[in-house]
């Protein structure tokens, strides 16, 4: 029992991880693209996690950085070269770009910092629908190839889905890492309180840059799965609506925690095709569940589950204070 | 003695407002300096200067007789500058644990290294014994948030001293600490000053707790500097009893 109680959580990881590899290989083409889709969405979601979820940085511009990424892997591919040097090109480039939008960051802050970024977001659609002779502006680039990888071709769904799931794994470890160093301690303690922050050594103008970048950086990895994913790209999937949608998964799933952007991403791809049995209403429903979500609890889902554990600890504690103060042996 | 803080002619105005007008003086190495007066009279901002939060509109200040005017409040923390406000500034979200690791945590080598090094940058142990002397052992893994107000203000003053610093500046750490933690506190701020030789100002307005902890005081009023002493010479002065103590 004690045993199921100390591992469950590594249990959980375990089944639903087994779950993930195991029933794609019964679904068909739509649901493995739908699947696969739910993967890339989710490591461009724990980028503005990162940015504004844990540094606190608002950014409505996720979106055209994973459109950055996703032209990256398609110019570079579709001239021949492998998706791993698209994979680079856009990790570099959203990087830089990420780094510059975080200047905006030093000076101004909340819906100011949004409508920064919503331009930028803007000028980024702009680009992939006027500079024609890169990105073929509306007509957008079709036959991108999905990646051999040591050999193996993944052209067909399960193989390309087990390529977005690997993805995400490495990117939830690097991320994982991340927030547990003493960069993501920074980057709360930004979210928290600049003013100490600084006052405690930290760096605040580099750790807000470094937010915006590394978050970026994450959208761009997502775009280099989402054109192979889709193997067709035109501007219209990167306009605003798609930052919009990245920032509700950040906010429903739970902004700052560090599954958050799993089960948003889940919610944001998933419950709508779910809900298509409902036929004509599937979207109203949604939007309804997602208000009365953010009506009961506007740390989203996993605040729920914060707050309870949260006041059981605090229950614990103070139980185990007043036995202390009383003198009496605390139960085993 | 060698001065650790020299502070020459410091004015800051807010538009036609001066609310520091010329302040100088030093503070010695090792020396416990109390800064008082009344409300309004400048002394957060004056610490507010000192500590690069708000850029001086004249004058200079010196740390171990190097110049660090205008300097950011991060780069004077790594050289061993650390402080407290007047209102609690913890990170609620965090444990205390936590908070007192990420205290010290950018004095532990460079960025770098800190991303690949250990997630504790190496001072879980500091900041146990941290804990240990501020007397907030029970309390290490809650979060910062939810401990009492006292607590929470132990909590502020101990990670002031997690990154080792030569210089300690505390605003008001007595406010709304009760009388048992207040002793506790005092205790502790003269252990440090007496074993690491740490330097402190600090600003306060329990007249006890000042005169007690202090070896010197420097009394301002509307922006100036009134009077400086011993707590002996200050309960003495005339002009400070007018304008501040009282009769």
């Amino acid at each position: 029992m004690n045993f199921l109680k100390r591992y469950w959580r590594v249990a959980l990881g375990m089944v639903v991880i087994a779950a993930l590899i195991i029933a794609p290989m019964y679904l068909n083409r739509y649901g493995l693209f739908i699947l696969s889709q739910w993967a890339v969405m989710t490591i461009a979601a724990m980028g503005l996690n990162l940015t504004l979820g844990y540094a606190g940085q608002v950014s409505l511009a996720q979106g055209a950085f994973v459109g950055i990424g996703a032209y990256a892997a398609a110019i570079i591919t579709a001239n021949g070269l492998p998706l791993i040097a698209g994979l680079g090109v856009a990790i570099v480039l959203c990087f830089a770009i990420g780094w510059i939008l975080g200047y905006p960051a030093l000076r101004v802050q909340h819906h100011y910092l949004a409508f920064v970024t919503l331009a930028f977001s803007t000028l980024a659609f702009l680009v992939f629908r006027n500079e024609s002779w890169l990105t073929n502006g509306i007509y957008g680039i079709s036959n991108i190839p999905r990646p051999t990888i040591l050999g193996y071709p993944t052209n067909r769904p399960l193989p390309f889905y087990y390529v977005c799931l690997g993805s995400l794994a490495l990117v939830s470890l690097a991320t994982w890492w991340l927030i547990r160093s003493p960069w993501g301690r920074a980057f709360v303690a930004l979210r928290e309180n600049p003013v100490r922050a600084l006052s405690l050594g930290i760096d605040t103008r580099r750790y807000t840059l470094m937010a915006f970048a590394i978050g970026s950086a994450l959208g761009g990895v997502a775009g280099t799965l989402y054109a192979p994913l889709t193997q067709y790209i035109d501007p219209v999937p990167f306009n605003l609506s798609l930052s919009l949608d990245l920032l509700m998964m950040v906010i429903v799933g739970g902004s700052g925690f560090f599954f958050g952007p799993f089960l948003g991403a889940m919610i944001a791809v998933l419950l709508p095709e779910w809900l298509r049995f409902t036929q004509g209403y599937y979207l109203m429903i949604y939007a309804v569940a997602v208000i009365l979500l953010l009506i009961y609890s506007p740390s989203g889902i996993l605040g729920i589950l914060d707050r309870y554990l949260t006041e059981r600890r605090t229950k614990a504690a103070s139980a185990l204070r007043a036995v202390a103060k009383s003198g009496l042996e605390p139960a085993p | 003695m060698t001065a650790v803080l020299e502070i020459s002619n410091i004015r800051k105005n807010f538009g036609g407002i001066t609310a520091v007008d010329g302040v100088s003086f030093d503070v010695q190495e090792g020396e416990i300096l109390g800064l008082i007066g009344p409300n309004g009279c400048g002394k957060s901002t004056l610490f507010n200067c000192i500590l690069g939060q708000l850029q001086p509109s004249a004058g200079e200040v010196k740390v171990d007789g190097k110049v660090v005017t205008g300097f950011r409040p991060s780069d004077l923390n790594r050289l061993g500058v650390s402080r407290t406000f007047q209102l609690l500034q913890v990170f609620p979200k965090l444990s205390v644990r936590e908070n007192l690791i990420l205290a010290g945590q950018e004095h532990q080598g460079n960025m770098l290294s800190r991303l690949l090094g250990p997630s504790d940058a190496g001072l879980t142990k500091a900041a146990e014994q941290m804990i240990d002397f501020f007397k907030l052992g029970h309390l290490a893994d809650e979060a910062a948030g939810g401990l009492s107000y006292g607590q929470q203000k132990l909590l502020d003053a101990a990670m002031a001293f997690m990154g080792g610093p030569r210089l300690v500046l505390l605003d008001e750490p007595a406010g709304g600490v009760n009388l048992t933690m207040l002793g506790d506190l005092k205790a502790r701020l003269a252990e440090i000053n007496r074993e690491k030789r740490a330097t402190f100002v600090v600003i306060e307005h329990n007249m006890e707790f000042v005169m007690s902890l202090c070896s010197r005081v420097v009394v301002m009023a509307e922006g100036k500097v009134l009077a400086i002493g011993t707590p002996a010479e200050i309960r003495a002065n005339s002009a400070v009893i007018d304008a501040y103590l009282g009769h």
